[in-house]
């Protein structure tokens, strides 16, 4: 018996489904693009007075508003004796980040694990919910729980001085992207590799065995996935690092426990300040902050997406 | 009691027809500085029980009061600084002092938190520039021979504003004025660029320098005079501080008046001018005028009418400027030149 194709199946509306859906990925795509070049054009007059010293420079200064005159630099002025350095708030950014992904991956990858293959069915649902949950928490209540509690717990060992530092914004960076990792791992063990497992252990393997050597290849596309995700969300993580970070300023840290700060952070406590910068210096050089950050999380996509085409390529061969 | 008093406000705007009339469901939006804050509630909920108009308080911060009282989202941008030649090039706005505030030096020093240490300007640059960096420095030990012995020989944690701030502005003052090479180096303003020192910790609103200030011990910051209950309540020690004439002074009623008094006369029209390192035996160092920023041009009639007599009521003795509001806050009352020269600011509005 034919059946009448549905309306979805006619030619017409197959052509008119691909061209909005592909629209729609054009768009997605084009606002990304727009977003960064309106960014930069509003940056340009800040690359241009700041040049390559903005990427060398650990001195942080909008001038003085109140004095007399101002600095001009390619054509490009601001207030008598600004300066725009950001290597502090970039070294900040990047150290906090990989520091925290470098505790979180491990530490990810075994709570999946054990959500999927260990964990007591009975238990599973109130774990997975309690794994959702965290990853739902406004990023401002992992703040103030690591301003209340954490930091001062850190003040307590010998040499922490305030407690607000590199070690406290690791780690609440790390607790924060946790479960977001854990959730897409889960979800990801599951729906590829549910019997992988059981059939390594078949096999004769160790459970360590079935994990590192069955489990994760399988999966290792949607392990990095997660880990982007979580590397990005870090990265641009704001408020909760600003309330732990000590917001250092033309000063890198020179142990754990110094303050540091990162560029998500300075463009929030920095832009009131910047506003009263009559020359609008201040309000361009964070803009070109927001462009370094946006090429950051995109570099940080593009290797990771060309080291793991790499990886399966070399396996295919 | 308070019918009689309602009743008596009812015959009042029945007399002033007009003024009032005219505010009558107006709306003001009143946003920035978070050391005017409790002063500000105190004043609206009081303000807005006798008239017709809503008003709507926010604290964000000196430098978002500026920039919204000029956009125009804002009829009342609260400072603690006043707005520099730069930024009034760009837009005249109205500084208007409201009340007079302080700051003090706070320090969370175990078992000296009771006594208030003597610190002059010069040696709270060394400490913020890194130059001096233990509690047992000769130069502290110096201002204070009494308690020399005590002082221990532990880290001092400096604890700035991270976001602009009024408080940084009239702090900065102080260093640049009592202390050259700050002066040729850091400078003064809301934000300004805090000379190198690692372990140096930087603090979000006067709320959040109490709270790192209480968890870091040896640390030393300076916060609002309105947030004088908070910091005693949290045990931190307030410093005597170095004045122009060679005394160290506590920031009391008497010496932030005399400050006030010593500099009142040469405030000029705009009443853009800086109270810090105020002449006199007794003038406590770091005082300042909180500002209302205001736009003078208001287009529309009932919001101008009901901006005008707000602001007025503020500074008049029998409304804003009366005790019960100014001390809760430990703020002082505008002397009568300054109120003079408010009311003619406030004149301007059209």
């Amino acid at each position: 018996m034919i059946q009448r194709p549905s309306r979805l199946q006619r030619p017409n509306a197959q052509i008119a489904l691909g061209g909005l859906t592909g629209i729609a990925a054009l768009a997605s795509v084009l606002i990304i693009v727009l977003m960064l070049v309106f960014l930069a054009i509003y940056a340009y007059p800040a690359i241009r007075f700041n040049g390559l010293g903005f990427f060398s420079g650990t001195i942080w200064n909008i001038g003085n508003q109140y004095g007399s005159g101002s600095v001009t630099r390619n054509g490009f002025s601001a207030e008598p004796g600004a300066i725009f350095g950001a290597i502090v708030f970039i070294f900040g950014s990047v150290a906090t980040s990989t520091l925290a992904m470098l505790i979180a991956i491990p530490f990810s990858i075994m709570v999946a694990m054990a959500l999927v293959y260990r964990v007591h069915p009975r238990i599973r649902p109130i774990a997975n919910a309690l794994v959702e949950l965290m990853a739902g928490v406004p990023s401002v209540v992992y703040g103030l729980w690591g301003m209340v509690v954490l930091v001062p717990l850190i003040a307590r060992l010998p040499g922490a001085g305030s407690g607000n530092g590199l070690l406290a914004a690791t780690i609440i960076l790390a607790l924060m992207v946790t479960p977001i990792m854990v959730a897409t791992i889960r979800d990801v063990v599951l729906a590829q590799s549910a019997t992988i497992f059981e059939a390594s252990m078949a096999l004769g393997g160790t459970s360590w065995q079935a994990v590192t050597r069955a489990v994760l290849p399988s999966v290792r596309g949607g392990v990095v996935a997660s880990v982007l995700l979580a590397f990005g969300r870090a990265l641009g993580e704001t408020m909760a690092v600003l309330m732990v970070c000590g917001s250092a300023i033309n000063s890198l840290p020179q142990n754990i426990y110094q303050p540091v700060n990162t560029i998500a952070a300075v463009i929030v406590s920095q832009l009131e300040s910047a506003l009263t910068d009559s020359s609008g210096m201040a309000q361009r050089s964070l803009a070109e902050l927001a462009v370094v950050l946006f090429l950051i999380t995109l570099a940080v996509n593009i290797i990771a997406r060309v080291a793991l085409h790499g990886a399966d390529r070399s396996e295919g061969q | 009691m308070r019918k009689l008093s309602i009743t008596a406000l009812a015959l009042g705007a029945a007399l002033l027809c007009t003024p009032l009339a005219q505010a009558a469901n107006a709306r003001l939006l009143e946003t920035g500085s978070s050391l005017l804050y409790p002063l500000m509630n105190l004043w609206v909920a009081d303000y807005q029980k006798g008239h017709g108009v809503q008003i709507t308080t926010q604290s964000t911060g000196s430098g978002t009061g500026i920039s919204q009282a000029i956009s125009g989202v804002a009829q009342i941008g609260a400072s603690d600084a006043y707005m520099s030649d730069g930024q009034m090039k760009g837009t005249p706005m109205l500084n208007i002092p409201l009340a007079i505030s302080a700051q003090q030096i706070n320090y969370n020093l175990p078992g000296l938190n009771g006594i208030h240490l003597h610190l002059s300007g010069p040696v709270i640059a060394g400490i913020y520039s890194g130059q001096i960096k233990f509690w047992d420095d000769a130069k502290i030990k110096a201002l204070n021979k009494n308690v020399a012995s005590k002082l221990p020989h532990h880290e001092i944690v400096a604890v700035h504003r991270s976001d602009g701030s009024g408080d940084t502005f009239i702090f900065s003052q102080y260093l640049s004025f009592s202390t050259p090479s700050w002066k040729n180096g850091p400078g003064y303003g809301t934000t300004i660029s805090w000379p190198s020192v690692s372990n140096a910790v930087g603090a979000n609103g006067n709320p959040g320098m109490v709270q790192t200030c209480q968890s870091t011990k040896y640390c030393i910051a300076y916060i609002g005079v309105s947030f004088l209950n908070e910091t005693n309540k949290a045990g931190l020690g307030y410093a005597a501080l170095l004045n122009r004439s060679g005394n160290f002074v506590l920031p009391t009623a008497g010496t932030i008046s005399a400050a006030a008094k010593a500099l009142g006369s040469k405030t000029p029209r705009d009443e853009r001018i800086s109270l810090v390192f105020a002449p006199g035996a007794q003038s406590y160092p770091i005082i300042n005028y909180e500002y209302a920023i205001v736009n003078p041009k208001q287009a529309d009639p009932s919001t101008r009418a009901a901006l005008k007599e707000f602001l007025s009521w503020t500074i008049d003795a029998k409304g804003g400027q009366q005790e019960r509001f100014l001390s809760s806050v430990h703020f002082l009352p505008l002397p009568a030149a300054i109120v003079k020269l408010s009311k003619a600011q406030i004149n301007k509005i059209e």
